[in-house]
């Protein structure tokens, strides 16, 4: 990895850090909550609408 | 013929072929089979026609592990046996029931619901039950099961005439069989107990139905007196010892429902489908919904309030419009069949005819606490996604907490300790009910439930002594 590092120039390097947050974009995204979903708060079963 | 003494009985000079222990519904049942096929048996019931606190002295005892019930109240002994405080709920194990499952040790049973499903017809005359109706699905993982509340037949009373009038069959009250006597090959005969020493007694079978525990101790202490001659193999007796735990699991709050009816006592009964027992690696249970009246549903409400206040809003406006919007859960469930759960005999008490006391090891399992919560919320989360109410679940079951000791506890149903089975070492009787290894020794009731499901045994019990019946009348006559 060092290696890697100490051949990109240093403008190539700071482009790379820059560009890192990007990455999250490409991750899966949380599922969507519905407000059918089924939730348990204090021994209720409840949807997550019952909750608004 | 009815004989309220063993003298009066000797008198007669009847000829039995076999011999019943136990008057209660598999003694009565089996013995009105044989009385019908034409062999003469004689029925040695404990008590006499009426409870008295004299003969329940004898079923005194002592729990260890989890609270249980005081031994003597658990059980009646006199004509008609435990029938006599049965509340008269009537429901047939499910199918799925008598199947191993892989998730919990040592279910499954020899035989399968279809091989006790051509004694129902008789079983419901005996019972003067309706017709079961099907289950109804719910959803994939809740269906809404049928619990017929019967008249609850008293068998002494109900068989008391029928039984005097029969000349096969004679009924022999204040009698018991304080120990069986065999050779590891046949049982040879049986000490009687009639208001003191009354003998040995002899006939060419014996059928053991005394009880959901009393099996288990004849047969240990007769074992133990004659060295293993009357269960050569004694690994699995008295183990496996099950009950129903049954405890308040929470409430609900439902909104108006076509999805099922409660009954005239305002209850219904749900349990899981076999898909989400095996996909959650629970057990069976039933949970009974019962009704509640005004006020609960207010104090209902009101904790709905803190939580989801717009649900509670919505709730309080159908509480205007219909009274019928809450219910108190109760969970009833299967207990694990587990070798440590016993009967044994007491090394320091006996009873006035000098046998050994109960001592009952009894302690519900981790995989019980999962099936008690899991169930409750398979149930919620139904209602939920159906929009047909919402359920909380009671904060102890919630938290781990230990189980109440003020609430009903369990069901009063002993099953297991002379459990059915092939493999002779976590069984004693086959599954036409014979003791392993024993030519004329046979057991009938609770006691050879393999597993307990999660519905009241009566119904089964009956069926399954029907079937043993039928298989007596046929040995015997032979």
């Amino acid at each position: 990895m060092s290696h890697i590092i100490k051949k990109m120039s240093r403008r190539a390097l700071v482009q790379a850090l820059i560009a890192l947050p990007m990455l999250s974009l490409f991750r899966g995204q949380p599922a969507a909550v519905g407000p059918n979903e089924i939730v348990e708060v204090n021994g209720w079963i409840l949807r997550r609408s019952d909750l608004a | 013929m009815i004989f309220d003494s063993y003298e009066a009985y000797k008198q007669a000079g009847f000829k039995p072929k076999a011999c019943i222990l136990g008057s209660g519904p598999a003694g009565t049942t089996i013995a009105r089979k044989l009385g019908a096929a034409g062999i003469p048996v004689v029925v040695l019931e404990a008590g006499s026609r009426e409870f008295s606190d004299e003969s329940q002295d004898f079923y005194r005892g002592k729990t260890v592990g989890d609270y249980y019930f005081d031994l003597d109240v658990a059980r009646l002994r006199f004509m008609g046996g435990s029938s006599n405080h049965w509340a008269g709920w009537c429901r047939v194990l499910d199918k799925q029931d008598f199947e191993p499952k892989a998730w919990a040790p040592d279910t499954g049973w020899p035989i399968s619901r279809a091989d006790i499903e051509p004694y129902l017809g008789e079983v419901h005359d005996i019972l003067e039950l309706p017709a079961f109706r099907p289950d109804v699905s719910v959803s994939d993982d809740i269906r809404w099961v049928q619990l017929i509340k019967s008249p609850a037949v008293r068998f002494g009373e109900k068989f008391a005439d029928e039984l005097d009038q029969s000349k096969n069959i004679a009924v022999v009250l204040n009698t018991y069989a304080t120990e069986l006597v065999g050779d590891g090959k046949r049982v040879t005969g049986a000490k009687l107990w009639s208001t003191g020493d009354a003998g040995t007694f002899t006939a060419d079978y014996f059928i053991t139905c005394t009880g959901g525990l009393e099996n288990s101790r004849l047969l240990l202490w007769s074992n133990q007196r004659c060295n293993g001659g009357v269960v050569p193999n004694a690994a699995a007796l008295g183990r496996y010892w099950m009950e129903h735990p049954t405890f308040e699991g929470g409430n609900a709050v439902l909104a108006n429902y076509n999805e099922f009816e409660v009954d005239a006592s305002s209850e219904a009964f749900f349990s899981p489908t076999l898909a989400a027992m095996e996909r959650l690696e629970i057990l069976n249970f039933g949970i009974r919904l019962i009704e509640t009246p005004y006020p609960n549903v207010k104090r209902l409400i009101a904790d709905l309030a803190c939580t989801a206040p717009d649900m509670a809003e919505w709730m309080s406006s159908k509480l205007d419009q219909n009274l019928r919007c809450a219910a108190q859960l109760y969970v009833a469930w299967e207990q694990a069949p587990l070798a440590s759960n016993q009967v044994e005999l007491s090394k320091t008490d006996v009873d006035h005819a000098g046998v050994p006391r109960i001592e009952l090891h009894w302690k519900k399992s981790p995989l019980e606490h999962r099936t008690l919560l899991e169930g409750l919320r398979l149930f919620g989360i139904t209602l939920a996604q159906k929009n047909l109410g919402r359920v909380r679940i009671a904060d102890w079951i919630s938290n781990g907490d230990d189980y109440p000791t003020d609430e009903e506890t369990a069901g009063y149903h002993h099953m297991g300790g002379t459990r059915m089975g092939t493999d002779v070492l976590k069984s004693v009787v086959d599954a036409n009910c014979k003791v392993h290894g024993m030519d004329n020794l046979y057991v009938g009731g609770s006691s050879v439930f393999c597993t307990s499901g999660q519905c009241n045994p009566t119904t089964t019990i009956t069926a399954l002594a029907c079937r043993l019946g039928d298989h007596l009348s046929k040995v015997i006559a032979v």
